[in-house]
C-alpha cells in the first residue's frame, strides 16, 4: 500500500514533459551516511531482475522460479549485479557491494512479487557530490538521495540507465556566504538581459528611441522597472501564474509595440508610461521562469530576487548607456536624428517584434 | 521461411541478432506477460505489464490515467480489466479457458524526448531509417526527438478450443492481427500488419521466444501487410513491430510511434 502511494505522489510529482517511459516497480533509496560509506536500498521485480543477470552472463533464461531458487540466483550473480551500480563522488567511480536483502514471491498471483537489494560502498573524505546510475533497469524509476549530514531529501527521475545529476554533499559543501549568494543572482540577472535576453534588449531600446530627453526615459524605465519587479516575486511565490505559451507571444508584441509607438510621436503620451507598465508585468513573469527552473530553497528567494532584480537593472542601464553613447551622444542635436536614426531602429525592432510573435506563436 | 505466395516479405533468422542487441536501447517495447497463458476455466488470470528489451521487461504498474482500452475478449463477449492503480500485476479477470481469448491494451500518449544521436540509434534499431531520411530532408538531423508514444499490446490465452476470432482486426491504430489462431499447434506464424485498420507495408517485424531471446526473426510486411515466420521452437512468443508518423500541427511533439506487440505461446503438440 506504502508502495501504491509513493506511486501515485510520485506520478503526480513528475514534471510535465519529462523524458519518460513508463515509471516502473524499481525504486531506489540512496542514503549518505555519517561513517564516510554509503548505501543504497533498490526496491525491484525479482525474476525480471535475475534474466537481466542471466542474459549479462550468458546463461540460459530462467522462468517460473521459487523464491529460494530465485534468492539463491540473484546472490550468486552479485557480483554481476554491482558493476552495473554506477556510483561516481565527483566523477571517481566506488566500489560496490550487493546483497539480496529480502525477496517476496507471494502464491498468491494479485499480490506483487518483488527484490530488496541493499548496495553499500565507501564515500571519500572530502567529496562534494555523488552521482548515481543503475543500469539494469527500462523504465523510469525515482532515486531519493537522502544525507545523514543534513539538507532535505531530494528525489530525481531517471529514465532507465540514465545518470542521475550530482547530489552535493552537505558535510563537505561550504555554504556560500550572503554576498557570495548575491552575488551569484546579481551576475544571473544581468546575464540573462544581456547578452541572453534580445526580446528584453530590444523592449529597452524600444523606450529609449522614443525620445532624446531624459525625463520620458526614466519615467518609462521605472515604469517597466516596478511592473517586472512585482511579477517576478509573485511569480516566484506562485502567487501568478501564465504558461509561456502566452507570455512569450506576449513579450514579443510588446516590443513591436514600444517600437510602432516610437514612429508615431516621439512624445511621452499619457498611456505610455501605463502600457510600458504592463509589459512590464509579463517581462517580470518571462524573468521568472529562469528563477523558478533553480528551485530555489525557500530561504534563498529573498537574496535572490533582490540581487537577480538588481542585476536585471544594472543590464537595463548598460543597454541604454550603450546606446546612449553609440548614437545619442553623437547626434541627438541633429536634425535628421529622428528620421534616419529613431525610426528606422525602430522600424526594424518592430519587424523583429512581430517576426517573433508570430514565430512563437506558431512555431513554439 | 515464408509461404509460398508472399515473395515479396523477407525473413531473415539472425542468429546474433547483433544490430537489436548491441548497446544500450533507447526505447523500449512493451508487451502483456499474463500469469499463465493456458488458464483452466474459471480459474483467475494476472495481467502483468512489461516494458523492456529482448522479452525481459520491468513490471509496469496500472495507471489508469494512461490506459486506453484494457479489456478481455473471450467467450464472445468483452469485458474491462479491473485492478487498481500503482500496484502490479495491472489487472484481474476470471478466465473462461473454454476457447482462445485475447486481451488487448491501448495507451494514450506520452511524450519523450531524445538526443539526436539516441534517437536516430533508436530509429535505425527498430527498422524506421525512412524516419531518419525524413528528418534530414526537414534539415532536422541534429534537433532532438520530440515523440509521443502509443502502446497497442495484445495477448492470447490458450483455451481448450481454438478461436477464429483472435483472426480479426481490435480495431487499434496499430496492429499485428494473426491470420489464423497460433495457439492451436506450433505451425509458421502468419499475421498482417495494420495502420488505421488498413494493410501497411514494408513494416519491421520482428519475433522474439522467451526462453532464448537471443534468436530473433525478422521479417518486412509486403504489399498487403502480410508477414510470416516459421517458428523453430514451441514456447511463449512476442511478436512485435513499431510505425512512426509526423505528428500533427498542433502536436507538443514532431513524431507519434506507435508501438504493436502480440503475445501467446505456441504449444509442443497441435490441440
Amino acid at each position: 500500500m506504502i508502495r501504491g502511494w509513493f506511486l501515485a505522489a510520485a506520478l503526480l510529482l513528475m514534471p510535465c514533459g519529462a523524458q519518460a517511459h513508463e515509471i516502473g516497480t524499481t525504486q531506489v533509496h540512496f542514503t549518505l551516511q555519517r561513517d564516510h560509506s554509503w548505501s543504497a536500498t533498490i526496491i525491484t521485480g525479482p525474476q525480471a531482475l535475475a534474466n537481466k543477470l542471466e542474459a549479462e552472463t550468458g546463461q540460459p533464461r530462467s522462468s517460473n522460479l521459487n523464491a529460494d531458487t530465485l534468492r539463491a540466483e540473484i546472490t550468486t550473480l552479485a557480483s554481476v549485479l554491482a558493476n552495473h551500480i554506477d556510483v561516481r563522488f565527483d566523477g571517481v567511480g566506488s566500489p560496490v557491494h550487493v546483497t539480496v536483502a529480502q525477496l517476496e514471491l507471494p502464491d498468491d498471483i494479485t499480490l506483487p512479487s518483488f527484490v530488496v537489494l541493499r548496495a553499500s560502498g565507501p564515500m571519500p573524505e572530502h567529496a562534494q557530490a555523488v552521482t548515481w546510475r543503475y543500469g539494469l533497469v527500462y523504465s523510469t524509476y525515482a532515486v531519493v538521495f537522502a544525507d545523514e549530514d543534513g539538507g532535505s531529501p531530494v528525489t530525481q527521475w531517471l529514465d532507465g540507465d540514465a545518470m542521475s545529476r550530482p547530489f552535493p554533499i552537505a558535510a563537505n559543501v561550504r555554504p556560500l556566504t550572503r554576498f557570495e549568494i548575491a552575488a551569484q543572482y546579481l551576475q544571473l540577472g544581468f546575464l540573462h538581459i544581456v547578452p541572453e535576453g534580445l526580446d528584453h534588449i530590444l523592449f529597452v531600446l524600444g523606450i529609449f528611441f522614443l525620445t532624446t530627453k531624459l525625463k520620458p526615459i526614466l519615467v518609462q524605465v521605472t515604469a517597466f522597472t516596478i511592473a517586472h519587479s512585482v511579477t517576478l516575486g509573485l511569480t516566484m511565490y506562485g502567487i501568478v501564474s501564465l504558461p509561456s505559451r502566452v507570455v512569450e507571444p506576449l513579450i514579443a508584441l510588446s516590443v513591436a509595440y514600444v517600437a510602432i509607438e516610437n514612429k508615431m510621436t516621439s512624445k511621452l503620451k499619457p498611456w505610455r508610461p501605463a502600457v510600458v507598465f504592463g509589459f512590464g508585468l509579463l517581462h517580470g513573469m518571462g524573468f521568472a521562469g529562469v528563477l523558478t527552473e533553480l528551485r530555489l530553497p525557500r530561504a534563498e528567494i529573498i537574496p535572490a530576487l533582490i540581487s537577480f532584480n538588481v542585476g536585471i537593472e544594472l543590464a537595463q542601464l548598460t543597454v541604454i548607456a550603450a546606446a546612449f553613447f553609440t548614437v545619442a551622444f553623437w547626434y541627438r542635436d541633429k536634425w535628421w536624428y529622428r528620421a534616419r536614426i529613431a525610426v528606422p531602429a525602430s522600424a526594424a525592432i518592430a519587424a523583429t517584434g512581430l517576426f517573433w510573435t508570430v514565430q512563437r506563436v506558431f512555431w513554439a | 521461411m515464408t509461404p509460398a505466395g508472399s515473395g515479396a516479405v523477407r525473413q531473415m533468422v539472425l542468429a546474433a541478432a547483433a544490430l537489436l542487441l548491441a548497446g544500450s536501447v533507447q526505447a523500449h517495447d512493451f508487451w502483456i506477460e499474463p500469469s499463465t497463458f493456458h488458464p483452466q476455466p474459471g480459474t483467475t488470470v494476472a495481467v502483468g505489464l512489461r516494458v523492456g528489451q529482448n522479452f525481459v521487461g520491468d513490471p509496469v504498474p496500472r495507471f489508469s490515467a494512461l490506459i486506453e482500452q484494457f479489456v478481455i475478449r473471450q467467450a464472445g463477449s468483452e469485458q474491462p480489466i479491473g485492478g487498481s492503480d500503482n500496484i502490479d500485476p495491472a489487472g484481474f479477470f476470471r478466465a473462461d479457458g473454454q476457447s482462445t481469448a485475447v486481451i488487448a491494451y491501448r495507451s494514450i500518449g506520452s511524450y519523450i524526448e531524445l538526443p539526436a544521436d539516441k534517437f536516430e540509434d533508436y530509429l535505425r534499431q527498430y527498422g524506421l531509417e525512412r524516419i531518419i531520411d525524413l528528418r534530414a530532408g526537414r534539415g532536422e538531423r541534429a534537433k532532438p526527438g520530440r515523440e509521443r508514444f502509443y502502446r497497442f499490446a495484445k495477448a492470447l490465452l490458450t483455451g481448450q478450443q481454438h478461436s477464429a476470432a483472435v483472426a480479426k482486426p481490435l480495431g487499434f491504430a496499430y496492429e499485428i492481427v494473426p491470420e489464423d489462431d497460433p495457439t492451436a499447434r506450433l505451425a509458421p506464424f502468419r499475421g498482417r500488419i495494420l495502420y488505421d485498420g488498413k494493410p501497411l507495408a514494408d513494416a519491421l517485424v520482428v519475433a522474439i521466444l522467451h526462453s532464448d531471446p537471443s534468436a530473433q526473426l525478422t521479417a518486412r510486411s509486403d504489399a498487403q501487410g502480410a508477414f510470416s515466420f516459421a517458428l523453430p521452437h514451441a514456447g511463449v512468443w512476442l511478436i512485435k513491430s513499431v510505425h512512426m508518423v509526423r505528428a500533427g500541427f498542433f502536436s507538443d511533439a514532431d513524431w507519434e510511434s506507435l508501438w504493436a506487440s502480440l503475445t501467446f505461446e505456441a504449444p509442443e503438440t497441435p490441440r
